[in-house]
């Protein structure tokens, strides 16, 4: 299948290349090819729950002499806690030994991960930047780019070429050029012609399709992501003054945390109604409770039109606005301040914000597998109030991360996600208090049942596990 | 087990026509077919954000000379524009609603007496007997028009004469069975039988056939008759059954007496509270027992037993102050909670058409269970694709808080922007939440 669409998209070239003469050459190819090939690595790791062990393979590029190794943020689930990535391995192009590597956390402004390389193996690596010539235009339409693309595990993760010219450049909000065809694995660089580092490729965008049977004529509409090569890619500005970026713990802190949530854009149509033509403009749900930006004065349905006295640009599509707003707050600092404009009824009100720390994140919150009755409890934390509706100050009980098919708890009426909030008739104030009363009732030394008050989907319930003897 | 029932469980639509009699049948049984009627119903429907009629079938059984029939509130809704009766003799005339009953999936007509007397119909009435009387193993009769097959008499045994299930959303989205237990019947009732009598072999209405299993055999549920007595009373007399309501979740008490310190058969477990509600005022909380209720000691042991004590508040007068004795941990106490009336979730409905919406009143019971902070608002059933609405990007689920800034707080006011629409179209901004995202769009002409 694979092989296929390869020497398709190799036909197509060889045709271009007769009938316009101006293409990459192969004496041209084979001497960019064989250093630059050195900057990209396969990254396979294995994501250890309390049920199993599974594998992912993504593809990351060299950034530094160090082995520093940028993956895209889609390579790692978000759900999943740092800790429970495991046995990270790089492979180099075409050769099946792995080197070991270690994860260096995510960077919430880009949304890439790292992992570095041990050093006895760095030698091995180009960095990218290596590939980096001053002053290099950004790619405009019609330019010829290519990049790398990389086999399956199976076939040692042998490179190919792919190549393409650029159709549209646009801001989303990054700069991100879009080739005619796919031009690298999503993740890895895309050079000019010269060889030089002009970009790297995002996740693939998706393409519509109509999918026919025999059994429905009708055709069925559905949408189609090559997850292996990508025709994407944010240009070399929006990815080397942030190579940098290297997170100083795995939790990727110190994270800026403004606490408005559920931004909504408004579409050219109600801009219009609201004489806010030309611009773009978000509606803030909600404010947290005790959030920076509730301390700073935003409130519910508050209209963001401005910050730091910019008015928020207009992009195509509307929902880009979302990844700007982020990105301005990403970029910043705890403690740093931003000034927002709102639309509050008529009003237009000027608002200086404080931004704090993030509160401790699902992936941080402790947890403990409790093995006799197949449950796994987790820290309470603030997103799982917001989550819940109540009040993000008031942090109380523990969840039910895991709940083990057919387990006690399971078989109690435990499911996934419920909040416990009593054990045998006793609040649960803290996760700690949770966790030490699982394990005496585990240990079964006083009581071999319990029973627990949870809540779900807002509604609670009392549930009656029971422990084998 | 309860979701499962709920799942799995559908209303039948059943109309039923029988004439023909059996020979050795008992003269009861003769005038009871001569009293069931078939039901055929137009009514509008609301959802596709344009109005729209829809038609169905159903029985009923007369229960008086005055042409009063009982079917079923699926069969029969205040939605209703025509309502039409055949009657044993073949003959049409025309019915009106007098009063539905959704708890109890309960709907009254009555026929249009005029009309019959102009004509010179006849019918006869059925009565009903004593449900509570039934016993597993006795052999019922259900009479109705399953699949369309008219005059269709099944028989089979009461298989069990206390089953509980209750379903949130099982009369046409309407909650059912919070209030009664149910019969249930292994003579065959298919889709079109419902609303149609089950009898005894005397003729007697037992029970009003309601519900069966798809995908299963012989599982039939019907309301007992003695439930459908007083809703039919409280219809006559003032077209409405109105509930007491607390706001107390209940859940089965079994195997955690121990855990409570309870002796067997005492108390019921208040499984949570709806947020909000006078109970949740009161403070009681998931976790407590209830001991009593004015007085009167309930036992909640198995579930089939709470239908009967949420009855019992129910039936209550809205306002009345309830005390109710609780065991909280090894604490006993006393809560005093004032009623309130009960409210569906279901509010009411409206389309309108120029913005080709369909929308449903926020009720107080949708948003206390979305956890939404009032009443404001409606919530859109349907858009009309290609309607302003549809253009805008509103869609079914989004709840319309704001129209041109103001709060919706009732259907009038948005039915006032409407018309000013339909007479002089210019854009309308509406505030939509959708789960807890808030969004502008614009209504377009």
């Amino acid at each position: 299948m694979k092989f296929i669409s390869l020497f398709r998209r190799s036909a197509v070239w060889a045709a271009v290349l007769l009938t316009l003469g101006l293409h990459l050459r192969a004496s041209e190819v084979s001497a960019l090819w064989a250093e630059r090939v050195k900057c990209v690595v396969a990254v396979e790791y294995y994501t250890e729950t309390e049920a199993d062990r599974r594998p992912s393979i993504s593809y990351g590029t060299v950034i530094d002499a160090n082995g520093t190794i940028i993956l895209p943020s889609v390579a790692v689930n978000p759900r999943a806690m740092p800790s429970q990535l495991k046995d990270f391995k790089v492979y180099r192009p075409g050769n099946p030994n792995s080197l070991p590597a270690q994860y260096l956390g995510q960077d919430a402004l880009t949304g890439w991960h790292f992992v570095r390389v041990d050093e006895a193996s760095r030698k091995e690596l180009t960095p990218v930047t290596a590939f980096v010539v001053k002053d290099t235009p950004e790619p405009a339409m019609a330019d010829e780019v290519w990049g790398i693309g990389l086999r399956n595990k199976d076939e040692d993760f042998q490179p190919y070429l792919l190549s393409s010219h650029i159709a549209i450049v646009q801001s989303l909000p990054q700069r991100t050029a879009i080739a005619q065809q796919e031009v690298a694995g999503p993740g890895l660089p895309v050079f000019n012609r010269a060889g030089a580092f002009i970009g790297l490729a995002a996740s693939s965008f998706g393409s519509n399709f109509i999918q026919f049977s025999r059994e429905d004529r009708g055709g069925f509409p559905v949408i189609m992501v090559n997850v292996e090569e990508s025709g994407a890619f944010q240009t070399a500005a929006e990815v080397l003054p942030y190579l940098s970026r290297v997170p100083q713990n795995i939790y990727g802190r110190p994270l800026a945390w403004l606490g408005a949530y559920g931004l909504e854009p408004m579409d050219p149509d109600v801009a219009k109604f609201l004489n806010l033509s030309g611009q773009s403009g978000v509606v803030v749900s909600e404010v947290l409770d005790g959030s920076p930006a509730d301390k700073g004065g935003l409130k519910d349905r508050d209209l963001l039109i401005a910050i730091d006295g910019q008015p928020l640009p207009r992009f195509k599509p509307d929902r880009v606005i979302l990844s700007y707003i982020d990105r301005e707050v990403q970029r910043r600092h705890p403690g740093d301040t931003m000034a927002l404009t709102v639309l509050r009824g008529s009003d237009r009100v000027e608002l200086k914000v404080t931004l704090g720390e993030e509160p401790r994140l699902v992936s941080e919150a402790d947890r403990k597998y409790f093995d006799r009755l197949g449950l796994t409890a987790r820290e309470f934390v603030s997103d799982d109030a917001v989550a819940r509706r109540v009040k993000s100050t008031e942090l109380s009980g523990v969840i039910a991360h895991y709940v083990k098919p057919n387990s006690p708890a399971a078989a109690g009426g435990l499911r996934p996600d419920d909040w416990i909030k009593e054990i045998d008739g006793v609040e649960v104030k803290t996760y700690a208090a949770a966790a030490e009363r699982l394990a005496a009732i585990e240990a079964g030394k006083i009581q071999t049942e319990c029973v627990l008050l949870v809540s779900r989907g807002g509604v609670t319930s009392v549930l009656h596990v029971k422990l084998q003897p | 087990m309860k979701s499962f029932l709920t799942r799995s469980i559908f209303t039948l639509s059943l109309f039923l026509t029988v004439t023909a009699a059996h020979a050795a049948m008992s003269r009861g049984f003769n005038q009871l077919l001569d009293a069931v009627v078939r039901i055929d119903v137009r009514e509008v429907a609301f959802e596709a954000g344009s109005k729209r009629l829809a038609s169905s079938i159903g029985s009923g059984v007369i229960l008086s000379d005055e042409g009063l029939i009982l079917t079923n509130a699926h069969v029969a809704s205040p939605r209703a524009v025509e309502i039409s009766v055949t009657l044993a003799s073949l003959e049409r005339v025309s019915a009106k609603l007098v009063g539905w009953d959704h708890w109890t999936d309960l709907a009254l007509l009555r026929i249009d007496l005029a009309e019959v007397k102009r004509r010179k119909l006849k019918f006869d009435h059925a009565d009903f007997g004593d449900s509570d009387k039934l016993f597993p193993g006795q052999t019922v009769f259900a009479v109705g028009t399953p699949h369309g097959l008219t005059r269709t008499v099944t028989r089979g045994i009461i298989s069990n004469n206390n089953r509980y299930f209750e379903d949130r959303s099982g009369v046409n989205g309407y909650e059912t069975g919070a209030f009664n237990t149910w019969l249930q019947t292994d003579a065959a009732i298919n889709p079109g039988n419902s609303g149609g009598p089950l009898v005894t072999e005397d003729g007697r209405v037992v029970g009003i056939n309601a519900r069966g299993y798809v995908g299963a055999d012989n599982l039939g549920f019907a309301i007992p008759a003695n439930v459908a007595r007083r809703v039919t009373a409280e219809l006559v007399k003032s077209g409405v059954v109105t509930r007491s309501y607390l706001g107390i979740i209940p859940g089965a008490l079994q195997d955690l007496e121990g855990f409570y310190s309870l002796s067997s058969n005492t108390g019921m477990l208040v499984n949570g509270v709806d947020a909000g509600s006078p109970a949740a005022r009161a403070g009681l909380r998931g976790g407590d027992i209830v001991l009593a209720i004015n007085g009167t000691k309930v036992d909640g042991r198995f579930e089939e037993q709470l239908p009967a004590i949420q009855n019992l508040v129910a039936s209550l007068p809205v306002g009345t102050t309830v005390k109710l004795a609780v065991k909280r941990g090894a604490e006993l106490r006393d809560f005093t909670v004032q009623t309130e009336k009960l409210e569906s979730r279901v509010g009411e409905e409206w389309v309108f058409e120029k913005w080709g919406l369909s929308v449903r009143k926020v009720s107080r019971a949708y948003a206390r269970e979305n956890q939404l902070n009032d009443t404001t608002g409606v919530l859109v059933i349907g858009v009309q694709p290609g309607f302003p609405a549809d253009v805008a990007g509103l869609s079914r689920g989004d709840i319309i808080v704001k129209i041109n800034q103001q709060a919706v707080s009732s259907l009038a006011a948005m039915k006032n922007v409407h018309e000013a629409f339909a007479a002089k179209p210019a854009p309308v901004l509406v505030e939509v939440q959708r789960n807890r995202q808030v969004s502008l769009y614009v209504l377009k002409p």
